[in-house]
């Protein structure tokens, strides 16, 4: 035993900080904590005797010819969060077969609702949804919305316009069969940028994570 | 009038009913926004400018064909249009006059236009304002024209067959831009068209085919209106279950939990022989 005793025990010590090490990085991670709140929706018409102002002017329009509707928004391609490293492509996406955001495949895209507001529109919540992780197990791109504070500033580059630049309001989490879309997808109102993906707890047979993680942002003004 | 405007006429009134008995809970208070009703009028005779009355009072002044107006709030109720040559209103002898009833909360266009032998007409559309489904368009179209049946295709596609004035058909369609033409129904003889349509998700599309074939001046006017969106049922946003469980478990951690299990390893060999 002497002087060559402790090696071994040495071996433990530095054995079990290594599992310790190893253990964290399997430990199921705690979902980003709530934070903040979004910008109120209009208030509802219905309540209100005096009647909401009528929804369009009420003059005639002897020119409107075939399709005549608003000129098109300028598409949003690029997001980007510096604080967190969040930088992403952004491209249009429309509705799935099963009455869902159609997310890009590519984990490393964000998804544009395009049948919603654009981001810069003056009114309305603009969406931009992720995968949180690809199935070839990288982490995607708005995974890093699980690190993001208040406050942090959130570009988004678009197509032949000046980008758009939003300042980190709110981070919330809903069950994904509770996700108020109404509100998430409301196309009037204060204008504000929601982005969406999704959270733990994680069940195969319930398909996938049965939450959504909703971080909101408000333009930066000026 | 001719018998089959007025029985029209009933019809409409009482889809309308029928769309505010659906539209309003049971018990709730009724609200002044439910008291009144959407009305759009559309001109479609060709060559005749009026002056549009209702109950007496000028509605419309100056009003030229192929002209739409933008919706407006009327109270729900009875209304008496009349439609007279630009200037000899209010007392002289409308060239068309109907009464039309404005249900509470309805959307309706009232048109001016020439029936299928080419006598002019006036008939109240309602119009469904009901919500489609994410990422659908509502698409209705409208024979109001002296003309023959049609067809109407989207793409070279009959997607309407057999329409006669002034009958309309309504259809659901995904959204986006389709080519739309008029073609006599059965025949590939285009009478209209083609015209690029924006279907805008959430929106309704009227198009009315109006004018008169034997004039030579068949025309189409579109018609939209907008606030039909439905959201989409939620965001399904995760692929595998990576970030439920930690995020990604780098080659370095596998090399040490390695590492690890090979000293625990020795460390309980050593224990073990050392106590043996």
């Amino acid at each position: 035993m002497h002087g060559k005793g402790p090696w071994w025990i040495l071996l433990a010590v530095c054995t079990t900080v290594l599992l310790a090490t190893v253990a964290t990085a399997l430990v199921p991670q705690a979902p980003p904590a709530e934070f903040g709140s979004r910008p109120a929706a209009p208030a509802p018409a219905a309540p209100s005797a005096a009647g909401a102002p009528p929804p369009a002017p009420p003059s005639p329009s002897p020119g409107a010819g075939a399709g005549a509707r608003a000129e098109p928004a300028a598409e949003p391609v690029r997001l980007g969060i510096p604080a967190v490293g969040l930088e992403a492509r952004v491209v249009p996406v429309g509705v799935a077969t099963d009455g869902t955001v159609q997310v890009p495949r590519d984990a490393q895209e964000a998804g544009w609702y395009r049948h919603g507001p654009a981001p810069g529109s003056p009114e309305g919540s603009a969406v931009l949804v992720g995968h949180v992780d690809s199935r070839t197990g990288d982490l995607g791109a708005l995974a890093a919305l699980y690190r993001v504070r208040e406050g942090d500033e959130v570009t988004v580059g678009r197509s032949g316009a000046a980008p758009v630049r939003y300042t980190v309001t709110a981070r919330t989490l809903y069950d994904r069969e509770r996700l108020p879309a109404g509100e998430v997808f409301r196309r009037t109102g204060d204008p504000v940028l929601t982005l969406v993906t999704c959270a733990a707890p994680y069940d195969r047979d319930r398909g996938g994570y049965l939450r959504n993680l909703v971080v909101s942002a408000i333009p930066v003004s000026g | 009038m001719n018998p089959r405007n007025a029985s029209l006429a009933l019809t409409v009134a009482g889809t309308c009913c029928l769309g505010l008995a659906a539209a309003t809970p049971a018990g709730a208070e009724p609200r002044a926004e439910d008291d009144r009703a959407s009305v759009s009028v559309f001109h479609g005779i060709p060559g005749l400018t009026v002056d549009v009355y209702a109950n007496g009072k000028e509605l419309i002044p100056n009003f030229k064909p192929g002209t739409l107006t933008e919706p407006q709030k009327l109270d729900a109720g009875s209304y008496d249009i009349e439609i007279f040559a630009d200037g000899e209103g209010p007392d002289g002898k409308p060239a068309l006059q109907k009464t039309v009833e404005v249900a509470a909360g309805g959307n309706a266009t009232v048109a001016a236009h020439l029936d299928a032998q080419g006598k002019p007409a006036l008939d109240a559309f309602v119009n469904d304002v009901s919500a489609v489904d994410p990422g659908k368009a509502r698409l209705t179209v409208r024979h109001i024209a002296a003309a023959p049946a049609v067809d109407v295709r989207a793409g070279g596609t009959p997607v309407v067959r057999g329409l006669e004035n002034p009958d309309a058909k309504t259809l659901e369609v995904a959204a986006g831009t389709v080519r739309a033409d008029v073609v006599l129904a059965g025949t590939g003889n285009v009478v209209l068209g083609p015209a690029d349509l924006d279907l805008a998700e959430g929106t309704s599309t009227v198009v009315y085919a109006w004018g008169s074939a034997k004039d030579d001046n068949l025309a189409l006017k579109v018609q939209t209106l907008k606030g039909m969106e439905t959201p989409p049922g939620g965001v399904n946003a995760g692929e595998s279950d990576l970030m439920a469980s930690g995020g990604a478990l780098p080659a370095w951690a596998w090399v040490v939990a390695g590492a690890a299990a090979l000293g625990s390893g020795l460390a309980v060999r050593k224990l073990a022989v050392r106590r043996g």
